[in-house]
């Protein structure tokens, strides 16, 4: 894996079960939290229903517990009174989705909860299978319910809809920045737009946008918490800035690496400038927001600092592949070395690399 | 408290043949993934060989780049070393005991990274061991959680007692009792007292769910079912976890299947991989034999001939005595492989046996002087089973006790790896 992929996983297995399994009817409640602190909350309850039907006295053989009609309700019990039937029916198949997002830093404005632009960009994504309940779930940003028996008839587009559901997280908190994107594409400043925007994308940390006609300069502040992925990240970066020049790149999105803010972000508070790892900064042209590009481009931006932080744990992972191996083979020197007496059953004990000092691998090298 | 504690704890299982992940206070892991890495030993073994002349570092390290992000985990590495030859599996968990750890941090770095999606700084861990790790093993793990991931705290749980504190839960009990743990690579009959495992009683047993999957695969073969040789295994578990059931005596057993073959021989479909051509074959005896080397081992193995009720049995016995009559009221089964239909009333009833037959020799020895009380003997079986283990790490991260229990970074470079040696139980809850 290089990239994230912007559907969730887990979100996904547990649409697809939901839908092959819609008649079971069981209940849910689970909850989920990913990178960023974006949590997500699964619910489905098993609501009853009495409905009172009245058929022909010739179609009583029709209406039998387990029987389904109307798509996906299901016949419980039939009572017959009054050459009424009444029967109990069973509709399993809503399913409550909750969101909570990062806490915005305080130069990031919520509109209602939700980053700019995300309402509209929930109903014209998702259309009819969700509705917007109003107020959200407790410490939830935003809580939709889903009805899945609206969901396509076509095997594929039924597939293509769950997993945008699975993509929450893109439509919602990347709404603003598609918003400004979508603009450049067509080569104007979307109206209600202030010079510099600051987005949410981190428990209280953002990053900018300068929106300009012909061009969108994004910088990203970067802050990590330990110090050696402090050090990782910013050789990372300055790596990832001097990549950008290879010739294969020329058409990528131009990138730059700076330890101190960039003149972008001038007046903007100090507090929102304090970066350990420097400021990347990305230049974004019409060209690379083009068509299906779009979608591609907004969910790169929006989980970049994801990105690099995956990039300096697996850096972390190679090196001490690297330094177990080296251990190993030190410690094979050492025994070679050793007279046969005490040797071998010691290995097991002094395998872990921290507890090899720097002067025990000296002297084991020169051994 | 630290914000990580605000956030429920990520609670992994990783068992020889399956991990279980998810979060602490859901009923239910979000993934259960086959506990395996694709690596694409191309770009390794280029490196390896031109360590040695320590020529060309950069090609060298951007192979080594390469190919450190060049693998997949679970049911994608299968599908990938199926598919294509540029990759190796490597199943980094052997017997319950992690032998490889390269592959194993991989392994951990997807789960966390793609898989759960979360960052491992923003929450506390649950990871699970087997009751025979060794220290070194332990500390081996708290290297890679705090030094690669930097997850804020660390606690390593044994199986055996997550899967007594599932029942715990369920139904009421205390945390004394025997775990019976039958998972895809190791069986162990482990007693725990008062929530610390009587490390000396603990017993192994070389049977478990992948002996029952290749025990099936032999008697089809043997029956000459025609079952393509590269889908064999695959079908072999997938009937056993299908059709596979405990009877309570073979013999019968067989005679119940020579009378009514239409009620009890099944059959399976399948499409040969190679050519896509369907094909069928008939399920009969396997259905109850597969289970039944837990009860007759000898039908499978020569070498192991003792069967798990005695296994048990002899656990409990060598247990400290005030602890035994408490133990046998409280036998829990956990792991994939202890899910055979009336599998706990075999044991149950073959259990009870053993024990009656002693009090019986026992009362018969004193000639008269008093009975000795009945021993209850209860094999408990919950609903959560297969993943009991997960489920008990579930329930215990998601209480305040847990956090106060972990290992965390703070301790871990003031004192270095050795504070995963130890492992603190959870005081005052039980
Ligand atoms: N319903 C079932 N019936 C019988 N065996 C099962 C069933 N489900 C899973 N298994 C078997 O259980 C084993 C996995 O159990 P698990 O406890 O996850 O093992 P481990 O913890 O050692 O990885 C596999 O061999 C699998 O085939
Ligand atoms: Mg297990």
């Amino acid at each position: 894996m290089i990239l994230l992929q912007s559907p969730s996983r887990f979100i996904l297995q547990v649409l697809l079960n939901r839908v092959q399994n819609i008649d079971k009817g069981v209940e849910l409640d689970c909850h989920s939290v990913e990178f960023d602190d974006v949590r997500y909350h699964i619910q489905v309850i098993i609501s009853f229903v009495m409905c009172a039907l009245r058929l022909k006295s010739k179609k009583i053989g029709f209406c039998r517990p387990g029987m389904k009609f109307l798509c996906h309700v299901e016949v419980l019990f039939v009572l017959f009174h009054n050459h009424l039937f009444y029967t109990l029916c069973q509709y399993p198949q809503f399913m409550q989705l909750s969101m909570s997002l990062p806490t915005p830093p305080p130069e990031t404005v919520f509109y209602g909860g939700l980053p700019f632009g995300a309402i509209e960009a929930i109903k014209a994504t998702y259309g009819l299978i969700a509705q917007i309940l109003d107020p959200p779930k407790d410490g939830y940003n935003l809580t939709m319910k889903l009805n899945l028996a609206k969901l396509p008839e076509d095997e594929e587009e039924e597939h293509a809809l769950l997993v945008k559901v699975a993509s929450l997280r893109e439509v919602v908190l990347g709404a603003p920045l598609r918003v400004v994107l979508k603009h450049l594409a067509s080569k104007t400043i979307s109206p209600g737009i202030d010079e510099l925007v600051a987005l949410v994308h981190r428990p209280k940390e953002s990053f900018f946008l300068l929106p300009e006609v012909d061009k969108v300069t994004i910088v990203f502040p970067m802050r990590f918490n330990d110090s050696t992925d402090t050090v990782l990240a910013t050789s990372f970066l300055q790596e990832f800035v001097e990549a950008r020049r290879t010739a294969g790149l020329n058409n990528a999105p131009p990138c730059f690496w700076s330890y101190s803010p960039p003149p972008e972000l001038e007046g903007v508070p100090t507090q929102a400038l304090s970066a350990n790892a420097g400021f990347v900064t990305f230049v974004i042209y019409p060209r690379h927001v083009e068509g299906r590009k779009l979608d591609r481009t907004v969910w790169s931006l929006s989980t970049f600092h994801a990105y690099v932080s995956y990039h300096v744990k697996c850096s972390e992972g190679f090196m001490h592949t690297r330094m177990r191996r080296r251990v190993e083979s030190l410690i094979q020197a050492l025994d070679r070395a050793k007279p046969d007496s005490e040797g071998s059953n010691k290995t097991a004990l002094s395998r872990s690399f921290k507890r090899l000092s720097v002067k025990d691998l000296r002297s084991s090298s020169n051994s | 408290m630290d914000a990580a504690a605000s956030r429920p704890a990520v609670v992994i299982d990783n068992g020889t043949g399956f991990t279980k992940m998810g979060f602490a206070g859901n009923v239910e892991p979000c993934f259960i993934i086959p506990t395996v890495v694709a690596v694409n030993d191309s770009f390794v073994n280029q490196s390896r060989s031109s360590s040695s002349k320590s020529s060309n570092w950069l090609a060298q390290h951007s192979a080594g780049v390469m190919a450190d992000l060049d693998f997949f985990i679970g049911e994608e590495a299968l599908i990938r070393s199926r598919s294509s030859g540029t990759y190796n599996l490597s199943y980094p968990i052997h017997h319950g005991q992690v032998e490889n750890w390269d592959t194993m941090e991989r392994f951990w770095q997807q789960c966390i990274f793609n898989y759960l999606r979360c960052d491992p700084e923003d929450h506390y861990f649950l990871l699970t061991e087997s009751p025979l790790t060794a220290p070194e093993n332990r500390e081996y793990t708290g290297e890679i959680m705090f030094e690669t991931f930097n997850v804020p705290g660390l606690y390593l749980a044994v199986q055996p007692v997550l899967a007594l504190a599932a029942g715990y839960t369920t139904s009421k009990c205390e945390m004394t009792g025997v775990v019976v743990d039958v998972g895809d690579g190791a069986t162990h009959v482990v007693p725990v007292a008062d929530g610390y495992v009587i490390g000396s009683s603990i017993k192994s047993i070389p049977l478990s769910g992948k002996d029952v999957t290749l025990f099936v695969q032999q008697l089809m073969r043997e029956r000459g079912e025609h079952v393509p040789p590269e889908d064999s295994l695959e079908v072999a578990r997938k009937v056993k976890e299908m059709y596979c059931y405990t009877s309570s005596d073979i013999v019968k057993e067989y005679n119940k299947h020579d009378r009514e073959p239409s009620k009890y021989i099944k059959h399976w479909r399948g499409i040969k991989p190679k050519t896509g051509a369907t094909y069928s074959c008939d399920i009969g005896y396997e259905r109850f034999l597969g289970p039944e080397i837990f009860f007759n081992p000898e039908i499978y193995s020569d070498d192991f001939t003792t069967p798990l009720p005695s296994v048990i049995d002899k656990c409990i016995q060598s247990a400290p005595i005030d602890t035994r009559r408490a133990l046998y009221k409280n036998v829990v089964l956990s792991g994939g492989s202890t899910m055979f239909k009336d599998f706990n009333r075999r044991l149950q009833r073959d259990l009870k046996k053993i024990v009656d037959a002693r009090i019986l020799a026992s009362d018969a020895r004193l000639g008269g002087e008093g009975k000795t009380q009945p021993v209850e003997v209860n094999v408990v079986s919950h609903p959560i089973q297969r993943f009991a283990v997960w489920f008990g790490g579930s329930v215990l991260a998601s209480t305040p006790e847990f956090y106060a229990a972990c290992h965390t970074k703070a301790e871990y470079e003031e004192y270095g790896a050795s504070i995963c040696r130890t492992n603190p139980v959870f005081k005052g809850m039980y």
